[in-house]
């Protein structure tokens, strides 16, 4: 088994933080911790090649050194790419996660790393790596290289990677299906006793906090403004030119309402499970207000109203789909011009 | 309230001469059947299949599955406000088929509400492992209903059916000593006053769909206008309610509102001594926050004030907005200072624990999550499809690929599915 590794200057023995700026270097063979990595890989494994930078050098030209590494790993023939671990140093886990993403990415080679959960590098790229866990204390260094070894020999030998707790990973905040000997109706009421009697329990899921989002400022002159409409209840011309789909849908289209005081049924469709659509489709004004905004047009209230609207399906729609519609929604807004939009859903 | 299951284990069902058991085999005989569906309004013709586990076959798209059980004179009717007068069920002696299954088809696939194969029974191979129909014995009820009959007409023909034929194949039983009986009441026995009380909360209705005209789910109303309301869990068991005919809100049959795995297991601790079953109530997941405030404080507060329970168990019915109303609940609960914990599917189409969950309360911590948007299977050709019509055999002949969620049981809502989600 062939193993490049990444190290920082610190680990590599060029010394500490006045060496943050070492240039990145290739070393044959293995260095510092990479000696115990080989023993602990064993069946032969070897570390051809270490490769080294400084953790300033390293987050300065993040691409120049995604490019070298790439490069070397390529030509080294590696089977493995192993980067730290690094513990708690941010900088360090910042490199060592973009170049495994890398390498995982365009050599499709297995690559692993450790850094601590608190490690800014483990935010970023938990979802894509296995990382394991270290925690802040590099004397701790035989175990989580044990850890970082054992993971890499399932990977290489593509067997099924346990949970978190058991391989010592990073919870990536994925999921996957198990079928486990109790049913949900046996652990429910299992986990409701142990609350009862204050008893440690694991609840199946985790729910998740988002970070608020900032109210922006108000329109400051509403006849002066022009207005747009976004739906994500599924209206879209009969026929659905866009193909929009009505469940996790991952396109949106916009729709011209130019010339129109309002919206009949019989030229809309709805694509969206989820929801009694009956009603928007005797009036599609119900979801997306074209009537009433004409109205306010008209009365001069607001100055005008964008000629078309923009929709998509919400139903069961993940959070990774919608940041990039919403994304893209916005800034289609942002190049027009737009003062105010209002949402409508279902 | 007592209730008498008279159990009678059947391994076989065959046809005969006339519908008769004869010891652990339920004969029944097709012209028998025909007869009865022939005087039901909107049936034109009904065909018989019979499937046993282990067997190449594969049937669909599947409306409903019903264990075939019929009360004892003197008991209370079969299928209130149904099939029988509506007077509250759960009392006297209802004899149960164990072990059979009485699975109706639909004639149309439910498309893009539920996929184009809608639900479908497997009764070998992976899929059929995860699911526990696969162990039983179905007589499969292929209904041809009289054309041009509107669509709610046509599912409440079905509903019909299948439970007379049911009721029909149970009475065979009536006469007959049964294996075991199993006696279920809450009756307060004195020194258990120790144990928490248990209550359960099970959503039986989403308002994400209108209920079709004159559709039949809690003791033959369609819910509109309900508020949540106490039942006896013996209620649930025997026939008090029925799914809706919505595909897009699966995850919940017949089968398991007779056998209902939260109140199987909550009776059977209660009988364990481990805890006193308080009761249940009997909720809807709305579909506006006027009426969600409404539902979920009403729940809450039976809970509470009717039941006096210390903690609470609460399922959910259909797809995303359910959650809302079900954590809401449980949120209520905690605040007065009773304990929840809520079992919701996953929903996460991009595997991404931030996508599971509609929720995010500190004291709804005790979740439940039924997985299945990552399993699928790829089914094979098997030696018998039973459908409807000839586009629907053909269309299940296999090979295919089947998300978990629309193998009949596998990610049941009431508390059948033994899939769950890990976060990794």
């Amino acid at each position: 088994m062939r193993v490049v590794h990444y190290l920082n200057q610190f680990f590599a023995g060029l010394g500490g933080e006045e060496k943050a700026g070492a240039l990145f270097e290739t070393r044959e063979g293995a260095v510092g911790p990479g000696k115990l990595l080989e023993q602990l890989l064993g069946d032969g494994a070897q570390v051809v090649m270490t490769l080294v930078s400084g953790d300033n050098y390293a987050v300065e030209n993040q691409q120049s050194i995604i490019a070298a590494v790439l490069e070397k790993v390529r030509e080294a023939n590696a089977d493995l790419f192993v980067a730290g671990p690094c513990f708690q140093a941010g900088r360090y886990g910042m490199a060592a996660g973009a170049l495994c993403s890398a390498v995982q990415a365009k050599l499709g080679i297995p690559v692993i790393t450790g850094m601590a959960q608190e490690n800014p590098g483990s935010d970023l790229y938990r979802e894509t790596l296995f990382i394991i866990d270290s925690g802040d204390n590099a004397a701790k260094m035989r175990d989580v290289l044990t850890r970082m070894a054992t993971l890499a020999k399932k990977l290489l030998a593509k067997e099924a990677v346990g949970l978190p707790k058991e391989e010592g990973y990073i919870p990536r905040g994925l999921i996957r299906d198990h079928f486990v000997e109790k049913t949900a109706a046996e652990r429910l009421v299992e986990m409701v006793l142990a609350k009862v009697k204050n008893e440690p329990f694991e609840s199946e899921m985790i729910p998740t906090a988002f970070a608020p989002v900032p109210m922006p400022p108000g329109v400051r002159d509403l006849k002066k403004a022009k207005l747009m409409l976004i739906t994500d209840g599924g209206l879209v011309p009969k026929g659905n030119p866009d193909r929009i789909q009505s469940s996790a849908a991952t396109r949106w289209g916009s729709y011209s309402i130019k010339d129109c005081a309002d919206l009949r049924g019989e030229d809309y469709e709805i694509s969206h499970g989820g929801y009694d659509p009956q009603f928007v489709r005797q009036d599609p004004n119900r979801l997306v207000p074209l009537d009433v905004m004409r109205e306010l047009e008209q009365e001069g209230v607001i100055g005008e109203l964008y000629d078309e609207f923009i929709s998509t399906s919400g139903l069961a729609n993940p959070l990774s789909n919608t940041r990039r519609m919403g994304r893209e929604m916005a800034e289609k807004a942002k190049r027009l011009g737009i003062d105010a939009i209002i949402l409508t859903s279902t | 309230m007592q209730l008498i299951l008279a159990i009678h284990p059947i391994t076989e069902i065959r046809f005969g001469e006339n519908t008769r058991l004869d010891g652990t085999v339920l004969v029944t005989a097709r012209d028998e059947l025909r007869r009865l569906a022939s005087q039901l309004p909107g049936i034109e013709s009904v065909d018989f299949e019979i499937v046993h586990p282990g067997e190449s076959c594969r049937a669909g798209p599947i409306f409903d599955i019903v264990e075939p059980r019929a009360k004892a004179p003197g008991g209370s009717p079969d299928w209130p406000g149904i099939l029988g007068a509506p007077q509250t069920a759960g009392g006297g002696t209802t004899h149960v088929l164990n072990g059979a299954a009485v699975t109706l088809l639909r004639e149309e696939s439910p498309r893009e509400s539920r996929g184009v194969t809608g639900f479908v029974l497997e009764m070998s191979g992976e899929a059929a492992s995860a699911s526990h129909y696969a162990k039983l014995s179905h007589l499969i009820v292929i209904p041809h209903s009289k054309p041009s009959l509107p669509v709610h007409a046509q599912q409440k023909a079905y509903r019909s059916a299948q439970l007379q034929i049911a009721v029909h194949l149970a009475r065979a039983a009536l006469d007959v000593t049964p294996d075991w009986t199993q006696k279920l009441d809450l009756s307060a026995a004195e020194s258990r006053t120790a144990l928490p009380r248990v209550a359960y909360v099970g959503q039986i209705f989403s308002r994400q769909r209108r209920p079709e005209a004159e559709e039949q789910i809690l003791y033959g109303t369609d819910t509109e206008g309900m508020l949540p309301t106490l039942l006896h869990p013996n209620e649930w068991l025997d026939g008090a309610l029925v799914p809706s005919y919505h595909t897009s809100l699966g995850g919940a049959e017949t089968y398991f509102y007779q056998n209902h795995p939260v109140i199987a297991e909550l009776y059977r601790r209660h009988q364990a001594r481990e805890l006193n079953f308080a009761g249940t109530v009997a909720t809807i997941a709305s579909a506006d926050n006027f009426d969600r405030e409404r539902s979920t404080h009403f729940a809450a507060h039976l809970v509470k004030w009717a039941l006096k329970a210390d903690a609470a168990v609460l399922t959910k019915f259909g797809g995303g907005v359910p959650h809302t109303d079900l954590s809401e609940t449980a949120r209520l609960l905690e605040c007065e200072g009773i304990k929840t914990a809520v079992q919701v599917t996953d929903l996460a189409r991009d595997r991404r624990v931030e996508s599971a969950l509609l929720f995010n309360l500190p004291e709804v911590n005790a979740i439940i999550c039924i997985g299945g948007n990552s399993t699928k299977w790829k089914v094979p050709p098997v030696a018998r499809v039973i459908a409807a019509n000839s586009g629907l055999a053909e269309m299940l002949a296999g090979p295919f690929e089947i998300e978990s969620l629309n193998v009949v049981g596998v990610a049941n809502q009431q508390g059948a599915s033994r899939l769950r989600s890990m976060v990794y």
